[in-house]
C-alpha cells in the first residue's frame, strides 16, 4: 500500500465517522419518517389548566438512516475503493 | 342512648368533612366530567442509547366524577384506541398495532380506571397534586399503577367557553411502565425500544351535560 492508497483509507473512515455522526445527530433514525411531532406553543387557557405543551402531529417526509446515509457511505465506499485501486495501478506503471 | 349514637355520627362526619381535601371553588357537589375534547392527548415515550421514541394518540375519551371538596372521591377511567396511536413512522405504526406488540386486534383499547387517590398537595384553591393508584390495562393485561397528577378545577366563564361549556377539569398526569409487565416482549424490547415507557396524559374535561 502506498502513501496516496493510505491517505485514500484515512479520508474514506473519516468521511463514514461523519456520517456516522450527522445520523446520531440527526435522532438517529432508522427509518424513514412519514410525519413529525410539532410542539404546540400552550394556550392561556391550557395554563390555567395546568396542562403542558402538547405535540401536534404534521405529515412530512424525512429520509431516515437506511436510504439516507446507506447512500452517502455507499458512494464514499466505492469512490475510495476507486482511487485505491487508480493509485495501484499507477504505482505499478510508474515500476514498469 | 339513640341520641348519643346519633350526636356520635354527626361528630364523626363533621370531623371527617373537616379533613376532606378538595377543591375550594364556585361549584359544589357532585361534578361528573366527560373527556370527549379532541386535544386532549396521551403520550408514550421511549428511550434507548440507540433510539427515542414518541408515541401520540388524540383518541382519548373517559369520564371522571368526584365531589368537588372531597378529592379522594374520584372516580372514573380514561381509555384510548390502540389504532390511533402514532409514532411518526407508518411502518412502526403497524408493527405496534402487531401480534408481536400491542396486538390492537384482539386488545383494541388501553385503560386506565382510577381506584385510589393519595398523597394530596393543595397547590392553589383550584389546583390539587396528586398520587392516583389505577387499573392500568394494555395488552389484556392489568397491573396496578401510581401516577401522578396534577388537577385545575375551572368554573365555567367566558374564558372556559373556548373549549367547552360547564366547568372545566385540567388533567396532567404522568407515571410509568414496563412493557414486560404486559406481556409485550421481543427482540427489539430493550433495544431499540425500551422496556420502561414513560405515558404522559393531557386532558381536559367538561361537566357540561
Amino acid at each position: 500500500m502506498n502513501s496516496k492508497q493510505k491517505y485514500v483509507i484515512i479520508s474514506a473512515l473519516i468521511l463514514l465517522t461523519a456520517v456516522l455522526i450527522w445520523w446520531l445527530a440527526s435522532g438517529g433514525e432508522m427509518l424513514s419518517k412519514d410525519g413529525m411531532w410539532l410542539e404546540q406553543e400552550i394556550s392561556e387557557l391550557d395554563k390555567a389548566l395546568g396542562l403542558e405543551p402538547q405535540k401536534v402531529y404534521q405529515e412530512k417526509f424525512i429520509l431516515g438512516l437506511l436510504p439516507h446515509t446507506a447512500v452517502i457511505s455507499g458512494i464514499i465506499v466505492v469512490v475510495a475503493g476507486i482511487l485505491f485501486f487508480t493509485f495501484k495501478s499507477k504505482k505499478t506503471k510508474e515500476k514498469k | 342512648m339513640n341520641t348519643i349514637i346519633k350526636t356520635l355520627i354527626l361528630l364523626l362526619a363533621a370531623v371527617s368533612m373537616s379533613f376532606a381535601q378538595g377543591f375550594k371553588v364556585k361549584a359544589t357537589g357532585e361534578q361528573t366530567f366527560n373527556f370527549e375534547d379532541k386535544r386532549n392527548q396521551v403520550k408514550f415515550f421511549s428511550t434507548t442509547p440507540l433510539e427515542d421514541i414518541t408515541g401520540i394518540s388524540n383518541d382519548v375519551k373517559g369520564k371522571v366524577s368526584l365531589n368537588v371538596s372531597d378529592i379522594k372521591s374520584l372516580k372514573g377511567s380514561i381509555t384510548i384506541s390502540v389504532a390511533s396511536i402514532k409514532t411518526a413512522i407508518d411502518l412502526r405504526d403497524e408493527h405496534l398495532r402487531s401480534e408481536n406488540w400491542l396486538d390492537a386486534d384482539n386488545y383494541p383499547e388501553i385503560t386506565f380506571v382510577i381506584k385510589k387517590v393519595g398523597d394530596i398537595k393543595i397547590l392553589e384553591d383550584n389546583r390539587i397534586e396528586t398520587k392516583i393508584t389505577g387499573d392500568f390495562t394494555a395488552h389484556g393485561v392489568t397491573k396496578e399503577t401510581i401516577a401522578d397528577v396534577t388537577l385545575t378545577y375551572l368554573d365555567a366563564s367566558e374564558q372556559t367557553k373556548q373549549y367547552a361549556p360547564g366547568d372545566l377539569l385540567g388533567v396532567q398526569a404522568k407515571f410509568n411502565i414496563a412493557l414486560s409487565d404486559f406481556e409485550v416482549e421481543n427482540m427489539i424490547v430493550g433495544q431499540k425500544v425500551a422496556d420502561e415507557i414513560e405515558i404522559t396524559a393531557t386532558l381536559r374535561g367538561s361537566n357540561a351535560k
